[in-house]
């Protein structure tokens, strides 16, 4: 089974970030971490090696620290990674993105396309759909179980009324959700070997990419602008003991705010 | 004219409460004499479900094929590709619903155009199109646009207003999608709908979420019956879906689902920066917790400092009465 795991290095939640005064860029604070629902695709992609044999390649598109997400993976325990380190890959949309990583899986032999559900920065959802049309394959969203038999996946998968169990043929794209697993910590053996490794890099031209298919010059969709969100005001504290605080409540969330 | 092409969702014999949202601003759109609106709607509809989508449209296009009777990513994809074709949109508008934002990533890459998920704000008269999304769980708004059309917008539910339709109802029309046998690989085995009457966490316009301080699994039954009372859902923290008190679909936060209802009343929540990015737009927010300095109070409308296990039930029973629900409520006693 060969198992192919998208996976990005984003700022942690707990990091600062600021809008330049411009409102054209952002400031940083420099603390990065796994996208959270990418450990889930990882974690699992491990398990299935475990059970089935095969292979599993990380996949990660940036520069700087973007490859630290492919350190991760060695540490944990996968077999090869590949970083789409390029300036023109940078900044693209969810469609030049995923243009970009349905190419660099398409390069090597692939059974089963790991990501998480959606990247905890950009919030958007949008590459693991993307990339299963792209590949011309069917994808499950959101998954909390996984089993891999025969040539098919059975996926139980949230939805917005309840679950599904789905079967799709091999191959296919699944997006990982929280509850599909609990990512292992990786050994220190680990670790020091994801220090030393050497990580393979493709440029647009290695994927047959011109420069205007990826990144910003080739999304489609594009941020004019970052702007602060609206600041709750001060909160307004109910007094009184409990009865009287819930009867007050319940009176402005009634009369004032009518939100009842 | 350009046309707005709307992706209707439907649940039994009613239109989802966010696809009635669209629809109204779909309405609010058509007024404006530039835009004909024409709503999409898939699979198996009953015609009086058909005729209550017209009340919001210039044109119901029901989508028919055997291969579309259950939801499958790939063939809603083709299915509203293909017509989007010939009805070349300006626009393709859907509530920011987990199917919308399933298959329509699938649409724009079929139609090769731009897609916005999760819009909270929309200037649609702006050329081009501009629309709000919030990025790193809600710490920043981005303003995007989209070069060429369509643009595929999916907007978080409770974004607009739904207002009762006023126009003349407008025409329906059947097309069968004619889906190649064969190209939908998916296949549904099983679904677990959520026991009747349950309100959909991301559709709910009152929420009462519950943290840590509920101390036990049992206890979440008080919050049960304030939402019951409300007409509300029962969200979670992180720790508590963890510690298996609620299921993950009961989860607000980073991991979980973002929510933005009318009400959101967070009961024992400290206020972790996770939970906050998945309740932040919410309208009005009220906190109760014994701890004056929980972070919660800093994202609150409303904060009152103390025992939620006396505060919930004063409230629930100032509700009914207020309600007038007391005697359903009372169970006979």
């Amino acid at each position: 089974m060969n198992i192919v795991v998208l996976a990005k290095q984003v700022p942690d939640p707990e990091a600062l970030i600021e809008i330049k005064r411009t409102g054209e860029g952002l400031e940083m604070e420099q603390k990065f971490t796994t996208s959270l629902f990418d450990e889930f695709a990882l974690e699992e992609a491990l398990r299935i090696k475990e059970r089935l044999g095969g292979a599993v390649k990380v996949i990660t598109l940036g520069t700087g620290r973007a490859v630290e997400v492919l350190r991760t993976g060695i540490a944990m325990g996968v077999d090869e990674v590949l970083l789409l380190e390029h300036q023109a890959f940078l900044d693209g949309d969810g469609y030049a993105t995923a243009l970009a990583l349905s190419r660099a899986i398409a390069r090597g032999p692939w059974d089963i396309v790991l990501c998480g559900k959606q990247a905890v920065d950009d919030d958007r959802g949008e590459v693991g759909p993307m990339v299963a049309q792209l590949l011309g394959v069917p994808h499950v969203g959101s998954i909390v179980k996984l089993d891999i038999a025969d040539g098919k996946a059975v996926a139980e998968s949230l939805v917005d009324d309840g679950r599904v169990v789905v079967e799709v043929p091999l191959p296919a794209v699944l997006t990982a959700h929280k509850g599909l697993n609990e990512p292992r910590v990786p050994l220190v053996t680990g670790v020091m070997k994801a220090m030393r490794a050497q990580i393979p890099r493709a440029t647009p031209e290695d994927l047959g990419l011109a420069a205007n298919q990826i990144g910003l010059a080739g999304s489609r969709v594009r941020i004019k602008r970052y702007v602060a969100p609206k600041k709750r005001s001060q909160v307004q504290f109910i007094d009184g003991d409990a009865q009287a605080a819930a009867a007050e409540a319940v009176r402005i969330l009634m009369d004032v705010e009518r939100v009842i | 004219m350009e046309t707005v092409l709307i992706f209707v969702e439907t649940k039994g014999e009613e239109i989802k409460k966010a696809s009635q949202e669209v629809l109204s601003e779909g309405t609010r759109l058509a007024e404006t004499g530039r835009f004909a609106v024409e709503a999409a709607v898939l699979g198996p509809v009953s015609p009086n479900l058909e005729n209550a989508i017209a009340l919001y449209a210039d044109r119901v296009v029901h989508i028919v094929d055997p291969l579309l009777d259950s939801y499958t990513p790939e063939g809603y994809a083709m299915a509203l590709a293909d017509y989007a074709r010939i009805a070349s949109p300006k626009m393709i508008l859907a509530g920011a619903t987990q199917t919308a934002r399933d298959f329509l990533p699938r649409v724009a890459v079929l139609l090769e155009c731009g897609i916005a998920s999760d819009v909270t704000a929309a200037r649609w008269l702006d050329e081009p199109i501009t629309v709000v999304r919030p990025v790193y769980g809600g710490k920043v708004l981005t303003e995007v646009s989209c070069d060429g059309s369509p643009f595929i917008v999916l907007t978080r539910p409770n974004t607009f207003d739904i207002t009762p339709p006023v126009r003349q109802a407008g025409e329906v029309m059947e097309r069968p999608a004619s889906l190649t046998p064969g190209s939908v690989k998916t296949r549904l085995l099983k679904k677990e709908e959520k026991p009747r009457g349950k309100v959909d966490l991301t559709e709910a316009d009152a929420i009462v979420s519950g943290g840590r301080g509920l101390k036990a699994a049992e206890n979440f039954a008080i919050l049960e019956e304030l939402a019951g009372v409300i007409g509300g859902a029962v969200g979670a923290t992180r720790s508590v879906v963890d510690a298996k008190w609620r299921v993950q679909e009961d989860q607000v936060g980073k991991s979980g689902r973002t929510v933005s209802p009318k009400l959101y009343i967070a009961a024992g929540i400290s206020g972790a920066i996770h939970h906050i990015m998945g309740m932040d737009t919410s309208k009005t927010v009220l906190a109760i917790n014994k701890d004056p300095n929980a972070i919660i109070f800093n994202y609150a409308t409303y904060g009152i400092v103390g025992d939620l296990f006396e505060i919930i039930p004063a409230m629930t029973a100032e509700l009914k009465k207020r309600l007038g629900t007391s005697e359903e409520a009372s169970g006979g006693s």
